[in-house]
Protein backbone atom coordinates (compact mmCIF):
# COMPACT_ATOMS: atom_id res chain seq x y z
CA UNK A 1 0.00 0.00 0.00
CA UNK A 2 1.52 3.55 -0.65
CA UNK A 3 2.59 5.56 2.10
CA UNK A 4 0.03 8.15 1.68
CA UNK A 5 -2.96 6.14 2.04
CA UNK A 6 -1.28 4.40 4.70
CA UNK A 7 -0.94 7.65 6.86
CA UNK A 8 -4.65 8.17 5.47
CA UNK A 9 -6.27 5.37 7.13
CA UNK A 10 -3.64 5.05 10.52
CA UNK A 11 -5.23 8.78 10.74
CA UNK A 12 -9.06 7.20 10.56
CA UNK A 13 -7.94 4.79 13.60
CA UNK A 14 -6.46 1.66 10.87
CA UNK A 15 -3.62 -0.22 12.94
CA UNK A 16 -3.03 -2.49 10.11
CA UNK A 17 -2.04 0.71 7.90
CA UNK A 18 0.09 2.17 10.95
CA UNK A 19 1.84 -1.38 11.21
CA UNK A 20 2.47 -1.03 7.46
CA UNK A 21 4.55 2.36 8.12
CA UNK A 22 5.71 0.78 11.66
CA UNK A 23 7.47 -1.82 8.88
CA UNK A 24 8.73 0.50 6.53
CA UNK A 25 9.80 2.88 9.06
CA UNK A 26 11.37 0.73 12.44
CA UNK A 27 15.07 -0.10 11.32
CA UNK A 28 15.84 3.61 10.45
CA UNK A 29 13.66 5.28 13.67
CA UNK A 30 15.77 2.35 15.90
CA UNK A 31 19.15 2.48 14.42
CA UNK A 32 18.79 6.39 15.17
CA UNK A 33 18.04 5.92 18.55
CA UNK A 34 20.70 3.23 19.30
CA UNK A 35 23.46 4.81 17.79
CA UNK A 36 22.54 7.84 20.25
CA UNK A 37 21.64 6.27 23.15
CA UNK A 38 24.24 2.99 23.07
CA UNK A 39 21.63 0.72 24.90
CA UNK A 40 19.29 -1.80 22.99
CA UNK A 41 16.82 -1.60 25.83
CA UNK A 42 16.53 2.19 25.73
CA UNK A 43 17.13 2.59 22.48
CA UNK A 44 13.77 0.18 21.84
CA UNK A 45 11.98 1.59 24.41
CA UNK A 46 12.39 4.87 22.34
CA UNK A 47 11.35 3.50 19.05
CA UNK A 48 8.43 2.34 20.74
CA UNK A 49 7.21 5.09 22.24
CA UNK A 50 8.62 6.92 18.98
CA UNK A 51 5.20 4.98 17.02
CA UNK A 52 2.95 5.47 19.53
CA UNK A 53 3.68 9.22 19.63
CA UNK A 54 3.30 9.39 15.70
CA UNK A 55 0.40 7.50 15.90
CA UNK A 56 -1.60 10.01 17.98
CA UNK A 57 0.32 12.94 16.76
CA UNK A 58 -1.26 11.46 13.48
CA UNK A 59 -4.38 13.76 13.27
CA UNK A 60 -1.83 16.61 13.46
CA UNK A 61 0.53 16.05 11.00
CA UNK A 62 0.35 18.28 8.22
CA UNK A 63 2.64 16.66 5.05
CA UNK A 64 1.82 19.58 2.89
CA UNK A 65 3.98 21.53 5.64
CA UNK A 66 7.09 20.55 3.80
CA UNK A 67 8.22 17.50 6.51
CA UNK A 68 7.90 14.15 5.10
CA UNK A 69 6.39 11.25 7.23
CA UNK A 70 10.38 9.77 7.51
CA UNK A 71 11.57 13.42 9.01
CA UNK A 72 8.91 13.86 11.13
CA UNK A 73 9.15 10.39 12.84
CA UNK A 74 12.83 11.16 12.78
CA UNK A 75 12.16 14.76 14.64
CA UNK A 76 9.90 12.73 17.42
CA UNK A 77 12.81 9.88 17.55
CA UNK A 78 14.82 12.66 18.13
CA UNK A 79 13.34 14.48 20.89
CA UNK A 80 12.30 10.98 22.41
CA UNK A 81 15.88 10.21 22.25
CA UNK A 82 17.48 13.45 23.90
CA UNK A 83 14.81 13.08 26.56
CA UNK A 84 15.82 9.25 27.35
CA UNK A 85 19.54 10.62 27.63
CA UNK A 86 18.66 13.10 30.01
CA UNK A 87 16.99 11.06 32.57
CA UNK A 88 19.62 8.49 32.04
CA UNK A 89 21.94 11.12 33.26
CA UNK A 90 20.14 12.22 35.97
CA UNK A 91 20.81 8.33 37.24
CA UNK A 92 23.95 7.16 36.98
CA UNK A 93 24.75 7.13 32.77
CA UNK A 94 28.47 6.32 32.94
CA UNK A 95 27.70 2.43 34.44
CA UNK A 96 24.97 1.70 32.15
CA UNK A 97 27.41 2.48 29.29
CA UNK A 98 30.04 1.06 31.04
CA UNK A 99 28.01 -2.31 30.63
CA UNK A 100 27.23 -1.56 27.16
CA UNK A 101 30.65 -0.63 25.54
CA UNK A 102 31.71 -4.07 24.67
CA UNK A 103 28.35 -4.53 22.83
CA UNK A 104 28.62 -1.41 20.78
CA UNK A 105 31.59 -1.60 18.40
CA UNK A 106 32.59 -3.52 15.53
CA UNK A 107 33.60 -6.86 16.64
CA UNK A 108 37.25 -7.42 16.94
CA UNK A 109 38.93 -9.00 14.24
CA UNK A 110 41.93 -9.54 16.13
CA UNK A 111 42.93 -12.53 18.49
CA UNK A 112 45.65 -10.61 19.87
CA UNK A 113 44.25 -10.06 23.88
CA UNK A 114 46.47 -6.79 23.55
CA UNK A 115 44.59 -5.62 20.58
CA UNK A 116 41.52 -6.51 21.88
CA UNK A 117 42.03 -4.65 25.13
CA UNK A 118 43.14 -1.72 22.72
CA UNK A 119 40.22 -1.17 21.24
CA UNK A 120 38.21 -1.59 24.10
CA UNK A 121 40.31 1.35 25.77
CA UNK A 122 39.71 3.28 22.91
CA UNK A 123 35.83 2.78 22.74
CA UNK A 124 36.07 3.66 26.60
CA UNK A 125 37.99 6.66 25.89
CA UNK A 126 35.36 7.67 23.20
CA UNK A 127 32.57 6.89 24.86
CA UNK A 128 33.84 9.00 28.11
CA UNK A 129 34.27 11.88 25.21
CA UNK A 130 30.89 11.68 24.22
CA UNK A 131 29.57 11.83 27.67
CA UNK A 132 30.68 15.14 27.95
CA UNK A 133 28.76 16.57 25.11
CA UNK A 134 25.17 17.85 26.29
CA UNK A 135 22.07 15.74 24.86
CA UNK A 136 21.94 18.28 21.84
CA UNK A 137 25.82 18.53 20.58
CA UNK A 138 25.50 14.51 21.29
CA UNK A 139 22.44 13.98 18.81
CA UNK A 140 23.77 16.49 16.47
CA UNK A 141 27.21 14.63 16.32
CA UNK A 142 25.77 11.20 16.25
CA UNK A 143 23.86 11.76 13.46
CA UNK A 144 26.58 13.62 11.21
CA UNK A 145 28.81 11.71 11.90
CA UNK A 146 27.78 7.86 12.24
CA UNK A 147 24.09 7.99 11.09
CA UNK A 148 25.73 10.37 7.80
CA UNK A 149 22.90 12.56 8.07
CA UNK A 150 23.57 16.39 6.10
CA UNK A 151 23.25 19.69 8.04
CA UNK A 152 20.02 20.06 6.22
CA UNK A 153 18.47 17.00 7.42
CA UNK A 154 19.54 17.33 10.54
CA UNK A 155 18.42 21.12 11.11
CA UNK A 156 14.87 19.94 9.76
CA UNK A 157 15.12 17.26 12.32
CA UNK A 158 16.12 18.74 15.05
CA UNK A 159 13.76 22.23 14.34
CA UNK A 160 16.35 24.14 14.16
CA UNK A 161 18.57 26.35 11.68
CA UNK A 162 21.95 24.83 9.41
CA UNK A 163 24.03 28.01 10.96
CA UNK A 164 23.06 26.71 14.36
CA UNK A 165 23.44 22.91 13.80
CA UNK A 166 27.01 23.78 12.48
CA UNK A 167 27.80 25.85 15.38
CA UNK A 168 26.64 22.91 17.60
CA UNK A 169 28.69 20.35 15.22
CA UNK A 170 31.88 22.55 15.79
CA UNK A 171 31.63 22.49 19.47
CA UNK A 172 30.90 19.71 19.93
CA UNK A 173 34.01 17.88 17.24
CA UNK A 174 36.29 20.72 19.68
CA UNK A 175 35.15 19.13 22.77
CA UNK A 176 35.94 15.70 21.41
CA UNK A 177 38.94 16.42 19.98
CA UNK A 178 40.00 17.67 23.03
CA UNK A 179 39.11 15.03 25.54
CA UNK A 180 40.74 12.32 22.97
CA UNK A 181 44.25 14.83 22.40
CA UNK A 182 46.23 13.27 24.61
CA UNK A 183 44.87 10.07 24.12
CA UNK A 184 45.42 9.76 20.45
CA UNK A 185 49.24 11.24 20.90
CA UNK A 186 49.80 8.54 23.37
CA UNK A 187 48.47 5.56 21.88
CA UNK A 188 50.07 5.81 18.67
CA UNK A 189 47.78 7.81 16.16
CA UNK A 190 50.90 10.21 16.98
CA UNK A 191 50.53 13.60 15.03
CA UNK B 1 40.48 33.59 5.86
CA UNK B 2 41.65 33.77 9.54
CA UNK B 3 42.42 30.53 11.46
CA UNK B 4 38.94 30.92 13.48
CA UNK B 5 37.33 30.58 10.30
CA UNK B 6 39.60 27.81 9.01
CA UNK B 7 39.35 25.65 11.83
CA UNK B 8 35.28 25.61 11.27
CA UNK B 9 35.84 24.97 8.07
CA UNK B 10 37.86 21.79 8.54
CA UNK B 11 35.18 20.17 10.54
CA UNK B 12 32.41 20.79 7.65
CA UNK B 13 34.91 20.49 4.94
CA UNK B 14 35.96 16.79 6.86
CA UNK B 15 31.95 15.62 6.50
CA UNK B 16 31.59 17.25 2.75
CA UNK B 17 29.86 20.19 3.99
CA UNK B 18 30.99 23.08 2.42
CA UNK B 19 30.55 24.63 -1.13
CA UNK B 20 33.28 24.76 -4.02
CA UNK B 21 34.18 28.66 -2.73
CA UNK B 22 34.99 27.58 0.91
CA UNK B 23 37.01 24.71 -0.16
CA UNK B 24 38.88 26.56 -2.33
CA UNK B 25 39.32 29.29 0.17
CA UNK B 26 39.85 26.46 3.05
CA UNK B 27 42.45 24.79 1.02
CA UNK B 28 44.16 28.33 -0.27
CA UNK B 29 44.55 29.04 3.63
CA UNK B 30 45.84 25.28 4.75
CA UNK B 31 48.65 26.12 1.91
CA UNK B 32 49.66 28.82 3.83
CA UNK B 33 48.96 27.93 7.81
CA UNK B 34 50.92 25.14 9.03
CA UNK B 35 49.19 25.52 12.33
CA UNK B 36 45.88 25.14 11.04
CA UNK B 37 47.55 22.22 8.48
CA UNK B 38 48.92 21.03 11.34
CA UNK B 39 44.86 21.20 13.26
CA UNK B 40 43.36 19.08 9.38
CA UNK B 41 45.62 16.21 10.67
CA UNK B 42 44.98 16.06 14.08
CA UNK B 43 41.20 16.00 13.31
CA UNK B 44 41.36 13.25 11.01
CA UNK B 45 42.88 11.12 13.72
CA UNK B 46 40.39 12.33 15.91
CA UNK B 47 38.14 11.16 13.23
CA UNK B 48 39.44 8.08 12.88
CA UNK B 49 39.73 6.61 16.67
CA UNK B 50 35.77 8.00 16.52
CA UNK B 51 35.14 5.74 13.66
CA UNK B 52 36.17 2.88 15.89
CA UNK B 53 33.68 3.71 18.04
CA UNK B 54 30.69 3.07 15.48
CA UNK B 55 28.77 -0.08 15.65
CA UNK B 56 29.33 -2.00 12.93
CA UNK B 57 25.60 -4.14 13.14
CA UNK B 58 22.75 -3.23 15.08
CA UNK B 59 21.65 -6.18 17.34
CA UNK B 60 19.04 -7.98 16.27
CA UNK B 61 15.09 -6.99 17.42
CA UNK B 62 12.40 -8.71 18.12
CA UNK B 63 9.76 -6.71 15.85
CA UNK B 64 6.99 -8.73 16.29
CA UNK B 65 7.26 -7.59 20.50
CA UNK B 66 7.94 -4.28 20.01
CA UNK B 67 4.96 -4.06 17.78
CA UNK B 68 2.70 -5.87 20.28
CA UNK B 69 4.07 -3.08 22.83
CA UNK B 70 3.66 -0.34 20.53
CA UNK B 71 -0.06 -1.52 19.78
CA UNK B 72 -0.96 -1.67 23.43
CA UNK B 73 0.16 1.91 23.74
CA UNK B 74 -2.02 2.43 20.70
CA UNK B 75 -4.56 0.59 22.36
CA UNK B 76 -4.32 2.16 25.86
CA UNK B 77 -4.53 5.75 25.04
CA UNK B 78 -7.87 7.29 24.44
CA UNK B 79 -8.75 8.18 21.45
CA UNK B 80 -9.57 11.80 22.52
CA UNK B 81 -5.92 13.66 22.90
CA UNK B 82 -6.82 15.67 25.89
CA UNK B 83 -7.57 14.29 29.02
CA UNK B 84 -6.49 14.78 32.60
CA UNK B 85 -6.90 12.58 35.95
CA UNK B 86 -8.40 15.61 37.56
CA UNK B 87 -11.00 16.61 35.18
CA UNK B 88 -11.19 20.04 33.26
CA UNK B 89 -14.45 21.55 35.35
CA UNK B 90 -12.05 21.04 38.37
CA UNK B 91 -9.59 23.11 37.16
CA UNK B 92 -11.91 25.47 36.15
CA UNK B 93 -13.75 25.60 39.60
CA UNK B 94 -10.20 25.60 41.13
CA UNK B 95 -9.81 28.43 39.27
CA UNK B 96 -12.23 30.50 39.96
CA UNK B 97 -12.46 29.86 43.79
CA UNK B 98 -9.16 31.17 43.49
CA UNK B 99 -9.81 34.44 41.68
CA UNK B 100 -12.56 34.57 44.35
CA UNK B 101 -10.26 33.93 47.50
CA UNK B 102 -7.86 36.60 45.66
CA UNK B 103 -10.40 38.93 45.13
CA UNK B 104 -11.86 38.46 48.67
CA UNK B 105 -8.22 39.23 49.83
CA UNK B 106 -7.96 42.65 47.72
CA UNK B 107 -11.19 43.69 48.76
CA UNK B 108 -10.03 42.62 52.55
CA UNK B 109 -7.27 44.13 52.89
CA UNK B 110 -8.13 47.37 50.68
CA UNK B 111 -11.53 48.31 52.86
CA UNK B 112 -11.41 45.63 55.87
CA UNK B 113 -8.36 46.98 57.60
CA UNK B 114 -7.99 50.80 56.36
CA UNK B 115 -6.07 52.91 57.45
CA UNK B 116 -3.69 50.03 56.78
CA UNK B 117 -0.10 51.17 56.21
CA UNK B 118 0.30 48.80 52.91
CA UNK B 119 -2.95 47.35 51.48
CA UNK B 120 -2.49 43.99 50.85
CA UNK B 121 -2.89 42.47 47.27
CA UNK B 122 -3.09 39.09 48.20
CA UNK B 123 -5.14 36.88 51.14
CA UNK B 124 -2.30 36.91 53.05
CA UNK B 125 -2.68 40.56 54.98
CA UNK B 126 0.52 42.03 55.84
CA UNK B 127 -0.29 42.14 59.67
CA UNK B 128 -1.38 38.51 59.62
CA UNK B 129 -0.08 36.51 62.70
CA UNK B 130 1.46 33.68 62.62
CA UNK B 131 -1.73 31.28 62.61
CA UNK B 132 -3.24 32.99 59.49
CA UNK B 133 0.00 32.56 57.55
CA UNK B 134 -0.22 29.21 58.53
CA UNK B 135 -3.63 28.83 57.36
CA UNK B 136 -2.49 30.39 54.05
CA UNK B 137 -0.03 27.29 53.62
CA UNK B 138 -1.83 25.10 54.79
CA UNK B 139 -4.45 26.28 52.05
CA UNK B 140 -1.35 27.02 49.68
CA UNK B 141 -0.67 23.10 49.62
CA UNK B 142 -3.93 21.85 49.29
CA UNK B 143 -4.43 24.08 46.29
CA UNK B 144 -1.18 23.16 44.26
CA UNK B 145 -1.55 19.10 45.63
CA UNK B 146 -3.74 18.44 42.96
CA UNK B 147 -1.50 19.66 40.02
CA UNK B 148 1.66 17.62 41.84
CA UNK B 149 -0.28 14.39 41.76
CA UNK B 150 -1.51 14.95 38.19
CA UNK B 151 2.10 14.80 37.17
CA UNK B 152 3.36 12.54 39.91
CA UNK B 153 0.64 9.67 38.53
CA UNK B 154 1.85 10.23 34.85
CA UNK B 155 3.17 7.09 33.53
CA UNK B 156 5.36 6.49 30.50
CA UNK B 157 2.21 3.95 29.15
CA UNK B 158 0.20 6.68 29.01
CA UNK B 159 2.23 9.62 27.24
CA UNK B 160 1.15 11.43 24.52
CA UNK B 161 -2.33 10.30 24.42
CA UNK B 162 -3.12 12.20 27.33
CA UNK B 163 -2.35 16.07 28.08
CA UNK B 164 -1.95 17.42 31.26
CA UNK B 165 -3.75 20.49 31.49
CA UNK B 166 -3.53 23.19 34.16
CA UNK B 167 -4.90 27.01 33.44
CA UNK B 168 -2.15 29.18 32.95
CA UNK B 169 -3.62 31.57 35.46
CA UNK B 170 -3.51 29.31 38.30
CA UNK B 171 -0.23 28.72 37.79
CA UNK B 172 0.75 32.33 37.70
CA UNK B 173 -1.48 32.62 41.00
CA UNK B 174 0.29 30.17 42.72
CA UNK B 175 3.76 31.78 41.77
CA UNK B 176 2.82 34.82 43.29
CA UNK B 177 1.26 33.19 46.29
CA UNK B 178 4.44 31.13 46.93
CA UNK B 179 6.59 34.63 46.58
CA UNK B 180 4.52 35.77 49.52
CA UNK B 181 4.34 33.18 51.25
CA UNK B 182 7.83 32.55 51.43
CA UNK B 183 8.56 36.96 52.64
CA UNK B 184 6.30 35.16 55.69
CA UNK B 185 7.92 31.86 56.27
CA UNK B 186 11.54 32.04 55.48
CA UNK B 187 12.85 33.67 58.25
CA UNK B 188 10.65 31.87 60.67
CA UNK B 189 10.27 28.35 58.99
CA UNK B 190 13.45 27.26 56.78
CA UNK B 191 11.62 23.72 56.38
CA UNK B 192 8.35 25.66 54.80
CA UNK B 193 10.54 27.93 52.87
CA UNK B 194 12.74 25.05 51.25
CA UNK B 195 9.29 23.40 50.24
CA UNK B 196 8.29 26.67 48.78
CA UNK B 197 11.53 27.03 46.96
CA UNK B 198 10.64 23.42 45.33
CA UNK B 199 7.18 23.99 45.20
CA UNK B 200 8.42 27.07 42.97
CA UNK B 201 10.87 25.35 41.10
CA UNK B 202 7.74 22.65 39.66
CA UNK B 203 5.42 25.68 39.29
CA UNK B 204 8.02 27.41 36.95
CA UNK B 205 9.03 24.56 35.13
CA UNK B 206 5.61 23.68 34.19
CA UNK B 207 4.97 27.10 33.03
CA UNK B 208 8.20 27.25 31.02
CA UNK B 209 7.69 23.90 29.24
CA UNK B 210 4.08 24.51 28.77
CA UNK B 211 1.32 22.28 29.36
CA UNK B 212 1.06 21.75 25.75
CA UNK B 213 4.56 20.25 25.13
CA UNK B 214 4.05 15.85 24.94
CA UNK B 215 7.36 15.78 26.45
CA UNK B 216 6.79 17.95 29.46
CA UNK B 217 4.87 15.74 31.75
CA UNK B 218 7.64 12.96 32.05
CA UNK B 219 10.04 15.87 32.70
CA UNK B 220 8.07 17.34 35.51
CA UNK B 221 6.98 14.23 37.20
CA UNK B 222 11.11 13.35 37.03
CA UNK B 223 11.42 17.01 39.13
CA UNK B 224 8.95 16.40 41.40
CA UNK B 225 10.31 12.74 42.45
CA UNK B 226 14.20 14.11 42.27
CA UNK B 227 13.14 16.60 44.97
CA UNK B 228 10.43 14.56 47.12
CA UNK B 229 8.00 17.27 47.23
CA UNK B 230 4.84 15.23 47.65
CA UNK B 231 6.93 13.20 50.74
CA UNK B 232 8.13 16.71 51.83
CA UNK B 233 4.31 18.43 51.11
CA UNK B 234 2.90 15.65 53.54
CA UNK B 235 5.19 15.55 56.11
CA UNK B 236 4.66 19.50 56.43
CA UNK B 237 0.84 18.62 56.62
CA UNK B 238 1.28 16.40 59.42
CA UNK B 239 3.27 18.93 61.29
Amino acid sequence: MEEQACIRLAREGDTEAFRALFEGHRERVFSLAYHYLKNQADAEDVMQETFIKAYHGLPGYKPDKGLNFSSWLNRICVNASIDALRKWRKKDIQSLENEEVSKLSAPSHSSNPETSARNREIREKVDQALNKLSPKQRMIFTMRHYQEYSIREIAEYMDATEGSIKKHLFRAVETLKRRLRRFVMEDGYGL
Amino acid sequence: MDCKTAKSLIILGLYGELDEGEKRDLEEHLRRCSACAAELAETKKVFSLLEENKPAVLPEVDWEKSWDKIRGGIDRRPAKNEQSIFPRWKWAFAGASLALVLGAGIFIGKYGFAPAPKPAIVSIPASSGPTSVQQAFAGYLEDVKPILLDYAHYTPGEKNGRRITVDENILRGLVFQNILLKRKLAEKDPVAAELLDDLDLVLKEITNRGTQDPQSPAGIKDLIVQRDVLFKLEIMKKL
